[in-house]
């Protein structure tokens, strides 16, 4: 008997031996698999009612086997009000448009700000340098309602309520603060030395930053954007309060699509949902590695 | 009864074999140094006899037990760990109290045995302190602490000194000495520094590639290396190897080739079957003395590096052949570079290896 | 001769800020609300100004953080000043009547409000229910995937998934599943007792119907932390733990959980600034009721300031719960910064 036949025969056996963490066998795996598929059902059934037609997401019992149909896919975006009514777009097309327009501009800006300041406050400390980054996150962690009275008021004012631009400039704030923290934390983690050999060898502040720094930090700003990506992406409370009907978001759009009067057409919300959730859901794939990071804002590496 | 015995032990990872057919036998109050260069397959033969890896193939008998599959907590061992190991939120009393509440003794009784070892090992002022707290050379103390503290089958130190300065680690040497001294348990040391095995085995196993390549006194690995391998590791500086060619043995005198020079001296019988073959000559730097003339046991160069070591001075000398010669003098002989030396070699100190590398007896 | 601000240059910007915060003031009680507007914005923006160039003729670290800090001045700082200075006025969003000024009235009026206190103790209740059902199930999850098994990478991608959606689609999730008549839920119960059964009809019902679907949503989070502090602990602690042959009782207490316990105590803050907040979930899936018995804090504050229109109410009542915020985040920045040094 080989050498590799004994090892395999002693772990089918679990007389492996023993010690305190390392390897959980596939027992662990298919006690994992299970709780993991309850804790997922909730997101599955939703996806597999947008599939169904709108009887079969009514029906009682639930339906586990049924024909999938496109049908609530085409609806989010075009259908008849009333029974014999031409189909009319609903404007679906134009809020996917706005929620991916207004995420992907305040996200870029706020990396293009928060990126700076970061660098700034992680190798230039300020005096007060922790006031500032105190602040910047009490911003983050208030209280969404707490902050958009004044905003409302201030946007009414100032004629900015319902535009492109307001939003867009609320959003970029709004990232900014998880931006700086975030991409602080990437910069704190780089070795100085490469960067003081750099100075010594005559380059300027400038040229450390983009050619040197930078290029370091690369997966920290794909992750950075990326989570911002999602909160944008997912933020209802500004979006319900400071964008127009040109302007609404996917958000703002599902909920008036509940809030709506008797026989809520579930099928269509799922299939808006899952429209609205498979980018998330890839994205979430993607970013295992720095998820710990990026929900704690930074604050907590590993 | 304390031993530990391992037979034919192996064991690979996937297609990696980290350990091959290692056989060792570590007696009563017998201390066995594991010493080898870094990923020679010493730790994990360690770990092995700890239970903390898997044995392949072959077996583990610890006190005249097979040991194969039982966990660590079975084994009735004590292990000092690399980096110690404390448990970093218990205080040092209760590091070294840990190992004692297996037993069932009662709260006074463990007391009593953390200040018996807290006293050999000098702890007793450190007890309250977290490990955080504690210098290298204290939470090294506190971890050989918490392995004497209770009577096991046998004690593992893997790299125990590897944290120490130069200072500590010649001092612990010492104490680690002692204590051992006075359990008379089968011990193995894991190093990979030559002088800490020296000093403290009773035997020492060199291991390369997974494999022993020998076991013995600290005395016979130095004096008697197997193999090449062995000559040119243990002994600091390191010995002078030559390849050269055998060409003819006569009357017990061998004449050997070395590139342009040769030499003659008198070889063991085995020599003899060798007849014409390559071979390597091992003389250690402290066999070789200055000689006025040359003669058939001479090399000769010029001196090319002076090393001061401070009681004696390492020289380097560049032979004919380009080779570099070590050669320790006594401090008191005065070199100059460029001079010419003649080194003749103490016969006693001279090894010979054969074409495979084996020494030749 | 040197000026002032070229000698005391912090101090001088520090002290704009109480000047602007008297003309901002003085601007929204003389002045109609478009143009006390921008007077209150150009003050603001100086005092701004102020410290970008304090930092400007320090630090080259003054021009990289000057953008990033002006933003946020302009979009939070400055409107939580101005609805702070609101809070002292007579004002409602949807009159014309300029602000009159009002002391301290609101800031009674709101601590004195049987209200209020009930809108805070619901929230609290939902916050202990929640935080601590996270708690547990995100321990338990975290303790589940802290070995290596086949396929682990998957499997925890899937558990992680609820945290990164959005409130407003976890909200009509559970809408769906909480529903009456062919909601899962109800069509579970129904196979035991044979009624149809409506959670949120209920207080108890409607709580546990927001606490579920919220603890569902975060625990994942609680998990990420502690499966953080888990894979931690050196693997040679547990090695040295099976030759001392420590029971795993002691092993969890004394090496497995001293890793743990920070993060845990991370989670819990953070958590617990988050569920302060409880605003989407609620406002998805109960709106508040039945009657007002799931109303939290903050859905009480969207009402009173944007169906009301008592703004400066509102105002006042958002300064208490930013103080409470602000002592939360502290908390927590103070444990992450202890944590990160050693």
């Amino acid at each position: 008997m080989s050498a590799t036949d004994k090892k395999s025969l002693a772990d089918r056996l679990g007389l492996k031996v023993h010690s305190g963490v390392g390897n959980a066998g596939w027992g662990r795996t298919v006690f994992a698999a299970v709780i993991s598929f309850i804790y997922f059902f909730p997101v599955f059934w939703i996806i597999l009612t947008a599939f169904k037609t709108h009887n079969d997401a009514l029906a009682i019992p639930p339906k586990f086997i049924f024909t999938p149909t496109l049908e609530n896919f085409v609806a989010v975006f075009s259908r008849a009000y009333s029974a014999g009514a031409a189909a009319q777009d609903t404007g679906f097309a134009l809020y996917f448009f706005n929620s991916v327009f207004i995420a992907g501009t305040s996200v870029l800006l706020a990396l293009a700000i928060g990126t700076l300041a970061a660098f700034g406050f992680s190798r230039y400390p300020l005096r007060g340098n922790d006031t500032y980054l105190f602040i910047i996150l009490t911003t983050r962690m208030l209280p969404a309602i707490v902050v958009i009275i004044p905003i409302f008021l201030m946007f009414r004012v100032a004629g900015l309520s319902g535009t492109y631009i307001g939003v867009i400039l609320l959003y970029t704030a709004f990232n900014l603060p998880f931006t700086i923290w975030m991409m602080k934390s990437f910069f704190d983690e780089l070795s100085p030395d490469v960067e003081d050999a750099a100075r010594i060898d005559g380059s300027s502040d400038r040229r450390v930053f983009f050619k040197i720094c930078l290029p370091q930090v690369k997966a920290g700003l794909a992750a950075t954007a990326v989570f911002g990506l999602i909160l944008t992406w997912n933020e209802f409370l500004f979006a319900l309060l400071l964008t127009g009907v040109d302007t609404r978001t996917v958000p703002v759009a599902m909920a008036q699509t509940i809030g709506g009067d008797i026989g809520v057409r579930w099928g269509l919300l799922a299939a808006i949902e899952t429209l609205f959730l498979i980018p998330v859901i890839v994205v979430t794939f993607m970013l295992q590695n720095h998820l710990l990071r990026g929900v704690t804002f930074g604050t907590i590496k590993r | 009864m304390s031993t530990i015995e391992a037979t034919n032990l192996t064991k690979t990872f996937g297609s990696f074999t980290a350990v091959r057919n290692v056989d060792m036998s570590v007696g009563e109050g017998e201390v066995v140094c594991l010493l080898g260069p870094s990923g020679c397959g010493k730790t994990t033969t360690l770990r092995m006899i700890a239970g903390l890896e898997s044995v392949t193939e072959g077996e583990v008998k610890i006190g005249g037990q097979v040991m194969n599959r039982l966990p660590p907590e079975k084994r009735d061992i004590a292990m000092v760990f690399q980096f110690y190991a404390l448990y970093p939120s218990v205080s040092v009393g209760g590091n070294i109290e840990m190992p004692l509440f297996y037993l069932g003794l009662s709260a006074e009784e463990r007391s009593r045995e953390v200040a018996r070892v807290a006293e050999i090992l000098q702890l007793g002022e450190v007890l309250d302190r977290l490990p955080g707290q504690l210098s290298e050379g204290e939470k090294q103390r506190a971890a050989v602490a918490r392995a004497i503290v209770r009577d096991p089958n046998c004690f593992l130190f893997d790299e125990p000194l590897s944290r120490l300065d130069v200072e500590q680690r010649h001092s612990m040497r010492g104490q680690i000495k002692e204590v051992l001294s006075g359990l008379s348990k089968a011990t193995v040391i894991v190093t990979h520094d030559q002088m800490e095995a020296l000093t403290m085995a009773n035997r020492i196993a060199i291991m390369r590639d997974g494999m022993i390549e020998q076991i013995g006194t600290p005395h016979e690995v130095f004096s008697k290396p197997s193999n090449v391998f062995v000559a040119g590791f243990i002994g600091s500086p390191k010995m002078n190897l030559l390849d050269g060619r055998l060409s003819a043995v006569r009357d017990g005198m061998a004449t050997i080739e070395l590139g342009a020079g040769s030499m003659t001296f008198p070889v063991p019988e085995a020599a003899s079957a060798l007849g014409q073959s390559n071979l390597t000559i091992g003389i250690r730097p402290r066999a070789l003395e200055p000689v006025d003339t040359p003669n058939e046991r001479s090399l000769t160069g010029q001196v090319e590096l002076i090393e001061p070591m401070g009681a004696e001075t390492l020289v380097h000398v560049r032979d004919d052949d380009a080779r570099d010669l070590r050669v320790v003098l006594p401090r008191e002989r005065k070199v100059t570079p460029g001079e010419i030396l003649h080194l003749a070699c103490d016969l006693s100190q001279t090894h010979i290896f054969d074409d495979s590398g084996l020494a030749v007896r | 001769m040197k000026k002032v601000w070229e000698v005391y240059p912090l101090r001088v910007a520090f002290a704009s800020i109480p000047a602007a915060l008297i003309v901002s003031a003085l601007a929204i009680t003389l002045l109609p609300p478009s143009v006390s507007f921008w007077v209150s914005g150009a003050v603001s923006a100086f005092s701004a100004f102020l410290f970008v160039a304090y930092a400007w003729g320090r630090h080259a670290g003054g021009l990289l953080v000057a953008p990033a800090i002006a933003l946020l001045f302009c979009m939070n700082i400055f409107p939580l000043l101005w609805s702070f200075g609101l809070s002292f006025f007579h004002y409602r969003a949807n009159r014309l009547a300029p602000p009159r000024f009002a002391g301290l009235h609101y800031y009674e009026k709101v601590l004195t409000d049987p209200v209020v206190w009930d809108r805070l103790q619901v929230t609290a209740q939902l916050v202990v229910l929640t935080v601590s059902l996270q708690m547990i199930v995100g321990f338990l999850l975290a303790m589940l995937f802290a070995k290596q098994f086949p396929l682990r990478r998957v499997l925890l991608i899937l558990v992680l998934t609820p945290m990164m959606l959005s409130f407003v689609a976890v909200g009509a999730f559970f809408r769906y599943y909480y529903e009456p008549t062919f909601g899962l839920l109800s069509q579970a119960v129904r196979v035991f007792t044979g009624e149809p059964y409506v959670l949120l009809q209920s207080t108890a019902g409607a709580i546990a119907g927001i606490v579920f679907a919220d603890a569902w949503m975060w625990s994942p989070f609680v998990m990420l932390l502690v499966l953080a502090g888990l894979v931690s602990v050196p693997k040679y602690l547990y090695e040295a733990a099976s030759i001392d042959r420590i029971s795993h009782w002691r092993r969890f207490w004394n090496i497995t959980f001293p890793y743990v316990r920070s993060l845990l105590m991370l989670a819990l803050l953070f958590r617990t600034i988050e569920a302060f907040k409880l605003f989407d979930v609620v406002f998805l899936l109960t709106e508040g009721g039945p009657g007002t018995s799931t109303e939290t804090i903050a859905v009480y504050v969207y009402r009173v300031s944007f169906q009301y229109f008592k703004t400066s109410e509102s105002a006042a009542l958002a300064y208490i719960l930013l103080f409470t915020v602000i002592v939360l985040t502290n908390l927590y920045l103070y444990f992450a910064n202890q944590r990160n040094r050693t």
